[in-house]
């Protein structure tokens, strides 16, 4: 993942693990002074391990909405994925083609009740593949907070995917969070206990 | 010739010239001395509050103070090195970096103000370990912190528990740490004692993953009524556009605003006494009236011009107005100087008036500022409000009916 700003950008490379939508481990990698520290997303709860301080940290609520590393996504956005399908309600929108890719335009409303805090999202899904190339966010008055673009589409564990994800906060053009997958790897198995606050602390 | 008469007037009843004379000279002693103490006390706060953190001047990265972010840090260039050398007036620097992270200890959270600091710089500074009431002061390369006194109680540790951090570090970097506690601090400003953590530079560095950054550097002065030249100094060797350098009343206007509101509060008590201060005189310049009101009349009566004598006395009130007002300076000058030398203990009277002046860290004693400018401005005011009384006396020369005034 790479932070850039006006006067600086940053990398930090991370490991993650996932189980279906609903569960997930990440684990930093490298700087060094980072090294170890862990996320473990479970449904909508997530935890996090400072090897430092020896401490697990259940993220509240009131961080959810909070910077994820210093980087533009927030600890919502690792935890929102899985609700994408079920929390909104979707409407073709349109037709466009992004690098030679014709794409529908989805639109996703939340549902009244849903736990979310868009108030609109429009997705770029390309025709063929199903890829998600682009996505924007709105909040609830309708104004454009983020972009995401989906970018260097390759194959990767035997898929074709986006390898290069960036978003890019709608006040701050200059700014932009990139996550770029150097490796990935499908349909493997886990341990039983793989997905637990034991396992994120011992995991390398 | 008249200002003999005069002389000769003053000279003829010194009792008369005295009881003049004396109430001026009180007015002076008590306006002086109410004014000497109302900044001799605010001087000595903020000097007290000043010297025990902020400091008169510091320099800080382009635009920390109005968002204090740890962004804003910066690197101490070849500039910043040897100021003392460089800039004429300065004793010291001390270099800072402060941030915000979260206690904790046990089940219990606190947000805390974190400072990382060069201890023994610092010591000389502000002489911190003097506020040390448990434990020992940080050297230079300790892995400790210090911790104030109320926060501690608050999260219920005690020296060598270890506390935990955790916060944002530069460029959105984790910042987490565990650190021993090695001494505690007490504060007297409640707000400084609640949420002061020290740790030595290099350590608070590493934990917010800014190595070489400061986002401040306090200025220490050899004397501290020169920061304004000191100030100017700066402003223009340093280069501006990588610098802010601030002093103490663009970061702390409320401390400023509580001085200005208190001084408004003393100029209504100031004028009320300025006020019975002029009756006083005012009572004095009618009873000489008075008693020569026979004289005046036989003056007039054989034939001296009214004008002439309205003149005369005008001239006397005025020379016993310069002599109450020099004596007052002169009368001003041991009794400022004692309270100046000896503040006022107040200890014992302080609990009611806890709020504010703890609330910047003021001890109870009051000191009176010793500076003549209060003495010779008092006693100006007090002498020109004796020459605008003269006016009633110059009226009432001049009006005089001599038939009347003989008929006793």
């Amino acid at each position: 993942m790479t932070i850039n700003r006006k006067d600086w950008s940053r990398e930090i490379v991370m490991k993650a693990w996932s189980r279906g939508d609903d569960e997930t481990i990440i684990l930093i990698t490298s700087p060094k002074r980072d090294q170890g520290t862990a996320f473990l997303k479970i449904g909508k709860e997530m935890w996090n391990w400072q090897p430092t301080i020896e401490r697990v940290i259940k993220m509240p609520p009131s961080m959810m909405m909070q910077s994820w590393m210093g980087s533009d996504f927030t600890n919502d956005d690792l935890v929102r994925q899985s609700s994408i399908v079920t929390d909104y309600t979707h409407k073709f929108t349109g037709e466009e083609t992004i690098e030679g890719r014709p794409c529908h335009i989805i639109e996703l409303k939340p549902k009244p009740d849903a736990p979310v805090v868009w108030g609109k999202i429009k997705v770029w899904i390309s025709k063929k593949e199903y890829l998600q190339l682009k996505a924007e966010f709105y909040d609830e008055d309708n104004y454009k907070v983020n972009t995401m673009y989906g970018l260097k589409v390759k194959e990767m564990g035997k898929r074709l995917i986006p390898s290069l994800m960036r978003i890019v906060p709608e006040e701050e053009p200059r700014n932009s969070t990139e996550i770029e997958y150097l490796n990935l790897e499908f349909d493997k198995s886990f341990e039983k206990n793989f997905f637990t606050v034991q396992n994120m602390k011992r995991l390398k | 010739m008249l200002l003999k008469l005069a002389l000769r007037n003053i000279g003829r009843n010194k009792w008369r010239t005295a009881i003049t004379a004396a109430s001026i000279f009180f007015a002076v002693l008590f306006s002086s001395f109410m004014n000497a103490f109302q900044k001799g006390v605010w001087d000595r706060m903020i000097e007290n509050f000043l010297s025990s953190y902020f400091g008169y001047i510091q320099i800080q990265g382009k635009s920390y103070w109005e968002e204090q972010t740890l962004d804003y840090a910066f690197y101490a260039d070849n500039s910043l090195h040897g100021l003392p050398e460089k800039v004429e007036g300065i004793d010291g620097t001390i270099p800072r970096l402060e941030s915000f992270a979260l206690a904790s200890f046990e089940q219990k959270v606190s947000g805390t103000m974190v400072i990382g600091i060069d201890p023994a710089l610092e010591n000389r500074f502000s002489g911190l370990d003097k506020k040390l009431v448990q434990g020992s002061y940080l050297h230079a390369e300790d892995d400790g912190v210090l911790m104030a006194e109320g926060l501690a109680s608050y999260l219920g540790m005690q020296v060598n528990d270890t506390i935990v951090l955790i916060g944002q570090g530069y460029h959105g970097a984790n910042a987490a740490g565990k650190y021993p506690i090695k001494g505690i601090l007490k504060f007297p400003s409640p707000d400084l004692n609640k949420r002061m953590i020290y740790l030595t530079l290099g350590e608070a560095q590493r934990l917010y993953a800014a190595e070489q950054l400061l986002t401040s550097m306090v200025i220490h002065l050899k004397d501290n009524s020169d920061y304004q030249s000191v100030k100017n100094e700066l402003l223009a060797k340093l280069d501006t556009s990588r610098y802010d350098i601030m002093q103490w009343d663009e970061m702390l206007p409320e401390l400023v605003d509580a001085k200005k509101s208190d001084t408004a509060g003393n100029y209504i008590f100031i004028l009320v006494l300025y006020l019975i201060i002029s009756f006083g005189i005012f009572g004095t310049i009618m009873m000489m009236l008075k008693e020569r009101e026979f004289e005046f009349g036989i003056l007039t009566g054989i034939g001296m011009s009214r004008k002439m004598l309205a003149f005369v006395t005008w001239l006397e009130i005025v020379i016993m107005g310069l002599i109450g007002a020099i004596a007052g300076i002169v009368g001003c000058i041991p009794l400022v100087y004692y309270f100046y030398k000896n503040p006022l203990d107040l200890s014992d009277y302080m609990k009611e008036m806890d709020d504010i002046y703890a609330k910047w860290g003021f001890d109870p004693l009051m000191p009176a500022a010793f500076e003549f400018d209060i003495f010779i401005n008092q006693a100006l005011i007090v002498f020109a409000l004796t020459t605008i009384l003269t006016v009633y006396a110059v009226y009432k020369t001049i009006s005089i009916k001599p038939i009347e005034a003989m008929r006793k």
